[in-house]
């Protein structure tokens, strides 16, 4: 499994995803700069949209718009994880590396450590980022920012990395078994796509569990920090069991299943 | 004769390598797999012994990428049983890290250098990455390591996955169609290079439907069909069991006929193809008969225009023992 995880670590670490990562900082500070630019006064906003002028000015102020920014790109992350498994089935990857670690639950939980390991870097660079970018633009934009740089603010920032990073998990966990059964880019990611992106949206408006219990849904009141549907405990214990459930059908299937035909 | 589905494993090609052998490479008995109602590999029973070149021969679909999945752990028996190296097939952890292997094609990360895809390689397995160095150099990829893997010709492509197998310094190569595809050269240079990562006790298990090539490299032959073995042996005994034959071409094609006679009265088998007559020489000495053809011929006045023994090739042998085992 350590093996595994290193070996993932050399293909993620090589100069141009460190180029890729330096683009998601940058992504996340525009993200950082629209989250700021979109936040009201209380008086003044919408219920239940977007982030108000008063909620950004505590302590954990300044990561909450890294959270917010974050979740935009749910979507985004999904796909990418769907793509990084089912790309490895594609390209025959999978085989070249059943080769050389041929037992098969430690090299498919190498793997996705290995990736978990990379995203929780990128995260915290993004999250770094977010915040000094969210500091400079603050200002401009009538937000205080004195509560940021406190202990406090110091510990809503870990919690909002951890929240984040759970977001990405369940998301590499999903998209990865997606990637496991079926074994192909394009159904994979048609599936993917298709399940979280029309088919949950769809049918949360017409069926009202549908927020309780679709994980795409889950995950974005999660994120979110619940929702008038869903609380945010409630939204990460189920997502947790489905993660669970998905990586042992995961497991499973991989280990099992020919590797070649 | 030939031996057919597992009888006659008695010949051993290397006269020194029977008391340096402790146990065979590989070994299967009745090993079945199944897909649905299409039968890829039919009870195969075969034994591979140590420090052989043996070239893994069959026809599109005989089994041959199925069995090498099984023996590396890909693909799961239908049934059977067998060893690599010592260890039972399903234990593949317990001697993967012996055995190098490149099964249907190269496949590696296309953004990734050639030495970033056998560090990926080398970390996986646990090997020295010290050795991607020396690899590269063996396969002539050494100029161009720093490059993407994608943009490697295909000729480059198999000789990296040849590198990845070879990074553990295997005691087991299984190489699976490693000619296909290329050019001649390219053909050319991946014959030498399997004949020189041979010895050292090394095996090597080596699959192609290019017969000249593993005729020139191999001295153990597996011969499969529809998914059951037809031969295993040495190299040298198939080819052996084959007769030579003597063809005699006259200088006019009128005295064919006189030809044909002449050598059916001496008491050969002959065939008249074009403008020669073959003669099939069942024992004789190749070098005595044409000699006795020849002169022959000058009595009665034939002039010969071409005179040439051809030795059985492994192609010729081979579509014999496949179309006889198809019939």
């Amino acid at each position: 499994m350590i093996r595994a995880l290193r070996a993932e670590l050399v293909k993620v670490g090589r100069a141009r995803v460190l180029l890729v990562t330096a683009a998601a900082a940058v992504f996340a500070v525009g993200g950082a700069a629209v989250v700021l630019a979109a936040a009201q006064p209380a008086a003044e906003a919408a219920a239940g949209r977007g982030l108000t002028v008063e909620a950004l000015s505590d302590a954990g102020g300044g990561t909450q718009v890294f959270r917010t920014a974050a979740s935009f790109a749910g979507f985004f992350v999904f796909v990418l994880f769907v793509g990084a498994g089912a790309v490895e089935f594609g390209r025959g990857t999978f085989r070249t590396m059943l080769l050389r670690q041929p037992r098969r639950l430690p090299l498919l939980i190498g793997k996705t450590a290995g990736l978990l390991a990379f995203a929780a870097s990128v995260l915290l660079v993004t999250e770094v980022a977010t915040w000094i970018a969210a500091r400079l633009l603050a200002p401009s934009q009538g937000v205080p920012t004195e509560a940021w740089a406190t202990v406090s603010g110091l510990v809503q920032g870990l919690g909002d990395y951890g929240a984040v990073l759970f977001w990405v998990t369940a998301y590499a966990v999903l998209g990865l078994t997606l990637a496991v059964l079926l074994r192909s880019v394009a159904v994979a990611l048609a599936v993917g796509i298709g399940w979280a992106g029309p088919f949950e949206h769809i049918l949360q408006d017409a069926w009202d569990p549908a927020s309780r219990l679709f994980p795409g849904l889950l995950l974005e009141a999660f994120v979110a920090g619940g929702t008038p549907q869903v609380s945010a405990p409630r939204a990460f214990m189920t997502v947790a069991a489905y993660m669970a459930l998905a990586a042992v059908v995961a497991g499973a299937s991989f280990a099992r299943r020919d590797a070649v035909a | 004769m030939f031996a057919r589905h597992g009888e006659g494993m008695t010949t051993d090609p290397r006269s020194d390598l029977t008391e340096r052998s402790r146990e065979p490479a590989v070994t299967v008995q009745g090993l079945t797999k199944r897909y649905g109602s299409r039968v890829a590999v039919d009870h195969l029973t075969m034994t591979l012994p140590r420090g052989v070149v043996a070239g893994f021969i069959g026809p599109n679909g005989a089994g041959k990428t199925t069995t090498m999945a099984m023996l590396l752990g890909l693909v799961r028996p239908t049934s059977g049983t067998g060893t690599v190296l010592g260890h039972p097939l399903g234990d593949a952890a317990a001697y993967l890290g012996r055995v190098g292997a490149l099964i249907e094609g190269p496949a590696f990360w296309p953004a990734l250098t050639g030495e970033e895809n056998l560090r990926v390689v080398a970390t996986l397995a646990g090997h020295d990455a010290g050795r991607i160095a020396e690899v590269l150099e063996l396969v002539r990829l050494d100029t161009r390591a720093a490059d993407r893997f994608g943009q490697y010709s295909f000729g480059m492509k198999q000789r990296l996955g040849i590198a990845a197998a070879l990074i553990g310094d295997p005691e087991l190569l299984v190489l699976d169609e490693p000619t296909n595809g290329l050019d001649p050269a390219g053909t050319s240079h991946m014959r030498q290079l399997i004949a020189d990562i041979a010895g050292h006790d090394r095996t090597v298990l080596v699959s192609s439907h290019i017969l000249a090539e593993l005729e020139q490299v191999c001295d153990w032959l597996i011969v499969i069909d529809g998914g059951a073995l037809i031969y295993q042996g040495a190299a040298d005994e198939l080819l052996g069991q084959a007769a030579p034959l003597l063809q005699a071409a006259p200088e006019h094609e009128g005295d064919l006929d006189r030809l044909a006679l002449l050598v059916r009265a001496a008491g050969f088998d002959v065939e008249r193809r074009g403008g020669t007559v073959s003669v099939h020489l069942n024992g004789d000495d190749p070098r005595a008969a044409a000699a006795a053809l020849n002169r022959s011929a000058m009595g009665a006045g034939i002039a010969l225009a071409e005179l040439n023994v051809r030795r059985p090739t492994l192609e010729s042998h081979y579509l014999t023992l496949v179309h006889g085992a198809t019939r």
